[in-house]
């Protein structure tokens, strides 16, 4: 066994996307009783892979009737003379606008999907973060299922440190390291 | 997949959308369709290697796959390409409501050259109103009609018998490879297909691409 060990290929990082989703009436409606949370899937790196109502053509679906046939589309792609992987999100729903962070993405339009991001649809919302891998061949998904909401009033987007003395403000233009003062000055 | 249209124009007709007209008739609101006018050489196949490309296909908003697997929709019976060599993707540019187009390449092992540039595996670039573009000794000019219908769009296929491409392999480009493209007018109907020759130097725009070569065109 140590010798197969040994002797085995060596095993390439896999990009990951990992999606923290919520959606306020999860529990009661079954709309997530589709997805394997916690499940890493693999996936080949060409694949388009589409979310949405249509379990036919989709490869993640929701149980939900508000939910368009086909509402969005993710695949891999690699940017010119970059070996990174990159993903990139496309809205597949004429009814229904994308959100992606403060971007908004009608039917057909796509994006870059950003290392980390929320990706919002009516009253979907999904975490959306990337580590990178090196393989070329594959990339993995994970759902991961949250219980309260993602946006701002818990902890997206992510707030500045904030500072052991005084309030965190928004407006601040404090500097995090302290400042010199004469001490005529106090 | 839609169905067929009348002849003589590339519509799509959605008795959903009408429009009132002042005598009180309503008239079915036709979208036409983006058109692809593709071109192919094959330098040793010759026709022979298309014999399974239809003159027409249309084709819905999802990525169109080439290459010589079951699976694609432009199957190419060449040995040395990819099972799903490239495909193109419909998308809309933010603000636009015409489709543009997005090459990808899906082989692992070949390349596909696009006005020049070498994509390899999964790199993807935006097509414009007119391209050269080369994988796996296939010679494709595409020339993109842009039209309304967001449902589907239609390619139009023409077999070349010479040569399309001046530089069918990725080298460094020369100035007037990178001459900006105009915009041609909506796609308002079938045209006659211009025959694509061969460059016998450097176009001063790419209209010149588009310009019958009477007898075909010269090999270099």
């Amino acid at each position: 066994i140590m010798t197969s060990f040994e002797d085995a290929d060596t095993e390439e990082t896999v990009t990951c996307l990992r999606m923290t989703v919520y959606h306020p009436g999860q529990l009661e409606s079954g709309i997530f009783q589709s997805i394997r949370f916690y499940n890493r899937e693999k996936l080949s790196s060409s694949e388009v892979v589409k979310f949405g109502r249509n379990s036919n053509v989709c490869h993640y679906t929701f149980q939900d009737k508000q939910v368009s046939r086909v509402q969005f589309s993710l695949q891999l792609f690699k940017k010119l003379n970059s070996p990174v992987l990159s993903f990139e999100i496309k809205n597949m729903s004429k009814k229904i606008d994308l959100m992606v962070d403060s971007s908004k993405l009608g039917y057909l339009n796509k994006m870059d999907l950003p290392y980390k991001c929320m990706v919002r649809f009516g009253e979907y919302q999904f975490l959306m973060e990337k580590e990178e891998g090196e393989s070329l061949e594959v990339f993995e998904t994970q759902f991961i299922f949250s219980p309260i909401s993602l946006l701002q009033e818990n902890n997206w987007p992510p707030h500045r440190p904030i500072p052991e003395y005084g309030s965190y403000s928004s407006c601040s233009t404090q500097s995090s390291s302290p400042t010199e003062m004469d001490e005529n000055e106090s | 997949m839609c169905p067929d249209n009348k002849p003589g124009s590339e519509r799509q007709t959605q008795d959903s959308l009408v429009a009132g007209f002042p005598s009180g008739r309503l008239w079915p609101m036709e979208k036409p369709f983006t058109v692809l006018r593709v071109s192919l050489y094959h330098p040793t196949l010759g026709p022979a290697a298309f014999t399974s490309i239809p003159p027409r296909l249309q084709h819905d908003i999802n990525p169109l796959l080439i290459g010589r697997g079951q699976g694609a929709h432009l199957r190419l019976q060449l040995p040395n390409l990819s099972r799903r060599h490239l495909s193109l993707e419909p998308y809309l540019e933010a603000g636009s409501t015409l489709l543009a187009f997005c090459l990808k390449s899906l082989s692992r092992k070949g390349c596909v050259c696009v006005n020049g540039l070498k994509l390899t595996y999964l790199e993807q670039v935006p097509l414009s109103t007119v391209n050269k573009i080369s994988f796996s000794n296939v010679q494709m000019v595409v020339h993109l009609e842009k039209g309304t219908s967001l449902e589907a769009f239609v390619c139009h296929f023409h077999l070349s018998p010479s040569p399309l491409i001046y530089r069918p392999e990725a080298e460094e480009t020369d100035d007037w490879e990178s001459i900006p493209q105009e915009q041609p007018p909506l796609g308002s109907g079938e045209q006659t297909p211009g025959h694509v020759g061969f460059l016998h130097g450097p176009p001063q725009t790419w209209d010149s691409l588009l310009q019958p070569s009477p007898g075909g065109g010269t090999e270099i």
